[in-house]
């Protein structure tokens, strides 16, 4: 028998940093656990708890399991919650009358939570297969009928299959997507400085090549934008446009500085054999399209909806929807001011018009960098790649990889590694979508 | 009360009718007083815009759905998230909206029943009989705040103008021009001196007082300068006004006054110097129209801010008769009227050459009338 250990961490908010630790030891027959994983978890475990004594960490938990999220009563309670309103929604829409505004939001909320009270529907399902299976299964024990009790374990298997599939559905579903998960990008990276030597640019070269093998591994294009080398077969600074599916959605968490320790072999700094560190800076920026539409006002009317006659202060209505008749049309009733409305209305026209004006991009791309680079400071590390005990660990997630050197050629090694940066994302999306669901329960 | 027996029996008895039982309405709910938990938003608006259109309360539906927002927190009901339109209500909240409701049966405009309204995008408080801003009157601030800003940008430098509107009724016109002109710290006034002893009361219900205050001074503050000097002759407007600017902490930079400008001795002494600009909405509507006006208006709202004489130009001729004494050279008067005033304040002011004054532009609303003066001093 197989155990693991999944320790959950869970600050609730209305406890003012109190700790509630909720330890599970699950054993289950059927599912066969890695050693190494194990391990993971534990040192997981041990950085997690390290971080929960710390009063600012939101919510972290660990697990290898989905099943385990599912077994947690926040995500029982909110999705019960969700399915609720779904078939309220549904009975409203078919019996009570609404407006014609009305009718499209509430068939928007309508058509979001469709998928997933589906999903929840067939999981309830397929839990009541499991009862009754497992009902089944401890009545064979007793008569001891061997073929029936195989055939019951072969069918317990499959059922098991099937309900993780379906927790992971709804995972996915649960988690929001990102506006610019689809999108290409641009990526940057630069070497950042230190006192005498080359050890930043060399670094940067071979970060900038893992990349690019890295879009090879993934079937992206990789175009290049800029190349600055420096001397000795460094490299300053460079970007390259890699587009394909999903681009954004991977690198995203690429960007940061990275930061290296190693007793160089080749540039300058190879004359003096000791330990140096180094940093570079990525930067990602998503490439939305370019859609170019003019908005000529002189094409706009405005409708206001106010009264046939002298109107002014012979008449007191609330009405103040604007509605701007154009392709698309536009309506908004969001504000009680009327102007306020019609500034919105423009709004999303010119939102709906352009996908992304060029201006609104730059500006985007600007303050990306902002968000991205940062002092160039060794405080701001993500990852550092420590040559001399060849490991790579990125810092957000307490990772650890060997085999720099293969890790470096941009091919499965960091792979799995976005892999679990983009699992754990998704984890703590879910849980501030609980956290918050819980909140506004109160 | 019978309204709220009506109610339940309407609910129940209502759209389930079709099937034995209105099941769905209490599956899966655990046991709640028989009340409470009933309706969700969207079932309540649906049933009071019922209600309302069965008793001929014009704007049914926009009157249940802002009352059963407002309840729940917001400004519109488009504006809620999804998931509380379809969340049962508690108890405390159908009563709430059941009084709402009840006072929207008697007519009262919606701006009162629920104790504000926006304008412009501030958030204003309503209080009968305190007239009610229009959404035309958002336009005449636009306006102004285009003049400003193209003056400024004449002259070369931000200018923050000495502003005076005439009847500030909740001060909407003052304070929403004083959220969105620049502020700008005035040096060497000439019309004031410092006294930085004296305390500042920000308004006079009475203008001796007023006048016996200024023989004392207005403190020199840094950062902003009262800008606008608010007048209203009715003292609700007045505290009404004073609590609208303090909830927007303009408070600083209003004068608000109580003061009839209809009445000559007001004007004999002017303490402060001439205004750059003079904002008004001041009563247009002809007497003869006052009858025609809906209930809402007619009942709740003060028709002395509605009334303006046989043809609605007696407070329109006041303010324009004045402005020799209160505006600068080239100051200009911005003002509201109804559409059939423009020719008739033009020829007026032709009758009138010694005010030397220009109608310079009208300016009609978003519903293609003129509604907007813009009338300008030229001359000695």
């Amino acid at each position: 028998m197989n155990r693991h250990l999944c320790v959950w961490l869970f600050r609730h908010p209305s406890l003012n940093g109190y700790l509630q630790c909720h330890i599970q030891l699950h054993s289950h027959q059927f599912r066969q656990i890695h050693l190494d994983t194990r391990l993971q978890v534990f040192r997981q475990n041990r950085n997690c708890i390290l971080h929960l004594l710390s009063k600012n960490w939101s919510r972290r938990y660990c697990h290898q399991d989905t099943k385990m999220l599912w077994k947690h009563k926040a995500l029982q309670k909110y999705m019960e919650n969700l399915s609720k309103e779904y078939q309220t929604l549904e009975q409203c829409l078919q019996h009570i009358p609404v407006n014609e505004e009305n009718r499209r939001s509430l068939n928007r909320r309508h058509a979001e939570l469709a998928p997933l009270a589906a999903i929840y529907q067939e999981i309830q399902e397929t839990e009541q297969a499991i009862e009754e299976l497992e009902s089944m299964c401890k009545s064979l024990n007793k008569q001891d009928e061997k073929q029936l009790q195989e055939l019951a374990l072969e069918e317990r298997q499959t059922i098991d299959q099937k309900i993780n599939m379906l927790y992971n559905e709804l995972f996915q579903s649960l988690v929001p997507k990102e506006k610019y998960d689809k999108n290409d990008v641009i990526l940057e990276v630069t070497a950042g400085r230190t006192t005498g030597g080359d050890i930043c640019q060399q670094f940067t070269r071979e970060i900038f090549d893992m990349y690019q093998n890295y879009s090879c591994y993934k079937h992206w294009q990789f175009e290049l934008l800029n190349y600055t080398p420096a001397d000795y077969g460094g490299l300053h600074h460079a970007a390259a446009r890699i587009s394909g599916d999903g681009v954004y959605k991977h690198l995203k968490y690429e960007g940061g500085i990275h930061r290296v320790q190693r007793i160089p072999e080749v540039g300058l700094s190879s004359r003096m054999q000791r330990i140096h560190t180094g940093t570079m800076s990525v930067i990602v920026l998503p490439q939305p399209d370019e859609v170019d539409v003019k908005l000529d006002p002189k094409d706009l009317r405005i409708d206001t909806f106010r009264a046939k006659g002298a109107g002014g202060q012979h008449v007191n209505k609330t009405d103040s929807a604007v509605r701007l008749v154009h392709i698309p049309t536009v309506e908004c009733q969001q504000e009680r001011s009327q102007i306020k409305n019609k500034e919105i209305a423009f709004r999303v026209l010119r939102a709906r018009l352009y996908q992304q004006i060029i201006e609104k991009d730059k500006r985007q791309q600007q303050s990306a960098r902002k968000l991205q680079v940062g002092t160039r400071a060794q405080s701001e590390r993500i990852r550092t790649y420590n040559f001399t005990q060849d490991r790579v660990s990125d810092h957000r997630i307490a990772y650890e990889v060997r085999d720099i050197k293969e890790f470096l050629c941009g091919g499965k090694g960091l792979d799995q590694l976005i892999q679990r940066l983009l699992q754990s994302a998704d984890e703590e999306a879910i849980a501030e979508l609980l956290d918050e669901h819980l909140k506004s329960a109160k | 009360m019978e309204l709220w027996g009506r109610m339940l029996w309407a609910l129940l008895s209502g759209p389930g009718r079709r099937g034995s039982t209105r099941g769905w309405a209490f599956s899966s709910w655990q046991p709640q007083p028989p009340l409470a938990g009933l309706s969700s938003a969207i079932e309540l608006v649906s049933h009071w815009t019922g209600v309302f259109e069965k008793r001929g309360i014009p704007e049914a539906r926009e009157s249940s759905e802002y009352i059963v927002a407002h309840v729940l927190g917001a400004k519109t009901f488009q504006s809620l998230r999804p998931a509380l339109w379809t969340q049962p209500l508690t108890s405390q909240q159908l009563q709430c909206i059941r009084e709402l409701s009840s006072r929207r049966l008697q007519r009262m405009p919606v701006q009162y029943i629920l104790g504000e309204w926006d304008f412009q995008g501030l958030s204003l408080r309503m209080v009968p009989p305190v007239f009610i801003p229009r959404p035309e009157t958002e336009e005449l601030v636009e306006w102004v705040l285009e003049e400003v800003a193209q003056r400024s940008h004449a002259v070369g430098s931000p200018g923050s103008p000495l502003i005076l509107e005439v009847g500030c009724g909740s001060g909407a016109i003052s304070l929403s021009l004083l959220s969105q002109l620049p502020q700008e710290r005035l040096r060497g006034s000439s019309w004031m001196r410092e006294d930085r002893a004296a305390p500042s009361p920000l308004w006079f219900t009475d203008s001796n007082a007023y006048h016996i205050y200024l023989a004392r001074l207005w403190p020199r503050r840094k950062g902003c300068w009262s800008r606008v000097i608010a007048v209203d002759k009715r003292e609700a407007a007045i505290s009404l006004t004073h609590e609208n600017a303090q909830r927007l902490r303009l408070q600083d930079r209003i004068w608000i006054i109580h003061l009839d400008m209809t009445s000559e001795r007001s004007w004999t002494h002017l303490p402060w110097g001439p205004m750059d600009l003079i904002v008004s909405n001041p009563p247009y509507v002809f007497h003869q129209d006052m009858e025609q006006l809906a209930p809402e208006i007619r009942s709740y709202e003060d028709p002395a801010a509605l009334d303006g004489g046989e043809e609605g130009m007696d407070i329109i001729t006041h303010i324009l008769a004045l402005a020799p004494r209160l505006l600068k050279d080239s100051g200009s008067i911005f003002l509201e009227v109804d559409p059939r005033h423009p020719e008739l304040v033009s020829s007026w002011l032709q009758s009138r050459p010694d005010l030397y004054l220009n109608l310079v532009a009208v300016r009609r609303d978003f519903c293609g009338r003129p509604r907007f003066l813009h009338i300008r001093r030229s001359g000695p």
